[in-house]
């Protein structure tokens, strides 16, 4: 995005869209508008403090330069701008989720009225009614967000997905696309440009959470069967209906992506955006396992997640790590210093068939139209503090199962 | 038009400290959240002029054109003082402490006195 560039990015609507009248709207906005120049105004600001004032420190005290994330935070966590920096981001992120709170709890009525006015699209939901949710989800509210994935005790059905929808739009600044769609759609975009044979008859998106990068597979592969999996039901319930409303045959079911009950070899392709860092060290191992499991031979494992931190300096990964620490992100660090090559291979997969790639972000390629945005090698991308997606792409793992021996 | 906020805001997760002394982490907080009300009003008041130019009662233009006569200078000018006494408030108190040299110490006394007799 160009400086000079206003973002006046709108979502888009749909039946489930929470409403808000002016002044909740104004808020929200202004949430927006906060978060952009956090990463513009602000970001650059505390990026110079470190190199021109905490580094230097640091290496006179050391005798070199921070080499990771921790002694990065050594080296800056005195500094004020930088403490200002994490504060005003925080509130940033509470006043995201208040401001869509409010309009949530007063016509939380109004979405359940316009869920019975939606015509099926073909879809399903399937809930558990005593289903076991991970630790590693209810622990914390992740990201924030009051009452987390599942939604406070008590609150209504739509209630957690409905808040996350709006938020995470907010959270987005609309660089998501007006559907919070761009993860799902890079990802296909990158699948139909480098597995263009790839006719997928069955696909399974894991912790779809409201559907949003779920939606792409429906629209871009209109002849596959889409199934998503999740283990919050308000989350899903919410994705079930924005789904309809959207005139998407999606079908989502309450499940576990450490073990479903789906049979071997049912899924061509197996995929899931930003969930590995939301799960733990004992359930990846796991998932990956699931993955090669629910796999036809010759089938595709992805996995779309922020990039390792081993492609980054010191300071690049402790702006990350903060979101750990100040943004209720419990696996977000640990999981980035996991070898998911070598965790992929222990998944049964051949160590040839698995590597990292970038899926350019679709809302940049439309934006740049014309341009080539074929610079997709790890190796070649820079990352620069502040980005959305650092790199302006989704780091993906893609894995493909072997095809059966003759 | 919505001015109350009733909903559940509680977290799950210990909210971190960001400065030395924890009341700056609220006055941090609170800043951010007068900023977003002072954006919402001035969003309102936008809306305000969009909606009387589409009236066709007055341009936007005729806002800022606006000369006020000597009464209204005096009431906004006496507004404003109103305005700033209240935001010096805090360091008044200090001085007329000063002043009558009150202090913490006499606090005290009065507690003990007081729960003697």
């Amino acid at each position: 995005m160009q400086p000079e560039m206003l973002n006046t990015f709108q979502q888009g609507d749909h039946d489930l869209l929470v409403k808000g009248d002016s002044n909740h709207i104004a808020r929200q906005e202004f949430v927006k508008s906060l978060k952009g120049a956090i990463q513009q105004q602000m970001l650059p600001a505390i990026t110079t403090a470190y190199y021109q004032r905490a580094l230097p420190n640091y290496v006179a005290e050391n005798g070199a330069p921070p080499e990771n994330y921790t002694q990065a935070r050594v080296a800056f966590e005195q500094d004020p701008l930088f403490k200002a920096y994490l504060s005003i981001n925080r509130s940033s992120q509470e006043l995201q989720w208040f401001s869509v709170l409010d309009p949530l709890e007063e016509n939380i009525d109004a979405l359940e009225q316009a869920t019975k006015n939606i015509k099926p699209s073909g879809g399903s939901l399937s809930l558990e009614p005593n289903f076991e949710v991970p630790k590693y989800i209810s622990s914390i509210d992740i990201h924030c967000m009051p009452g987390g994935y599942l939604g406070p005790v008590g609150a209504h059905p739509l209630h957690a997905g409905a808040l996350y929808d709006r938020g995470v739009y907010l959270y987005a600044m609309g660089f998501m696309g007006p559907l919070n769609d761009d993860m799902g759609r890079s990802v296909v975009n990158y699948l139909k440009r480098k597995h263009p044979d790839l006719k997928p008859k069955k696909i399974l998106d894991l912790g779809c959470t409201v559907g949003h990068s779920t939606l792409p597979y429906a629209e871009l592969y209109p002849d596959a069967e889409v199934h998503a999996i999740d283990v919050s039901d308000s989350c899903l319930t919410y994705a079930h209906h924005r789904a309809e409303s959207l005139d998407m045959p999606v079908h989502f079911k309450q499940a576990n992506a450490e073990s479903t009950d789906y049979e071997d070899g049912s899924f061509d392709l197996v995929v899931s955006h930003i969930l590995l860092h939301e799960t733990s060290q004992k359930a990846m191992p796991k998932i990956f396992k699931e993955c090669h499991r629910l796999l036809k031979p010759g089938g595709l494992m992805v996995h779309a997640d922020l990039p390792p931190f081993e492609n980054m300096d010191a300071y690049m990964q402790l702006i990350l790590d903060n979101e750990t620490w100040y943004n209720n992100e419990p696996f977000w660090t640990a999981m980035r210093n996991i070898d998911q090559i070598q965790l992929s291979e222990d998944a049964g997969f051949n160590k040839a068939d698995v590597h990292f790639d970038t899926a350019p972000m679709a809302i940049m390629e439309f934006m740049n139209a014309g341009d080539a945005a074929q610079n997709d090698e790890p190796e070649d991308r820079e990352f620069i503090a502040g980005e959305y997606a650092p790199g302006g792409g989704w780091e993906v793992l893609v894995a493909q199962k072997q095809s059966k021996v003759a | 038009m919505s001015d109350n906020t009733t909903s559940n805001r509680t977290i799950k997760g210990k909210r971190p400290s960001f400065f030395d002394a924890r009341g700056v982490d609220y006055l941090m907080h609170m800043v951010m959240v007068l900023t977003q009300e002072l954006s919402v009003t001035r969003d309102r008041l936008d809306t305000l002029e969009h909606l009387i130019e589409d009236k066709e009662l007055l341009k936007r233009t005729d806002f800022d054109r606006f000369a006020p006569d000597q009464a209204c200078l005096e009431e906004r000018e006496k507004n404003r003082q109103a305005l700033i006494k209240n935001l010096f408030s805090v360091m008044d108190q200090e001085a007329a402490e000063l002043v009558k040299n009150d202090s913490k110490e006499r606090f005290d006394e009065v507690i003990a006195e007081t729960a003697k007799g």
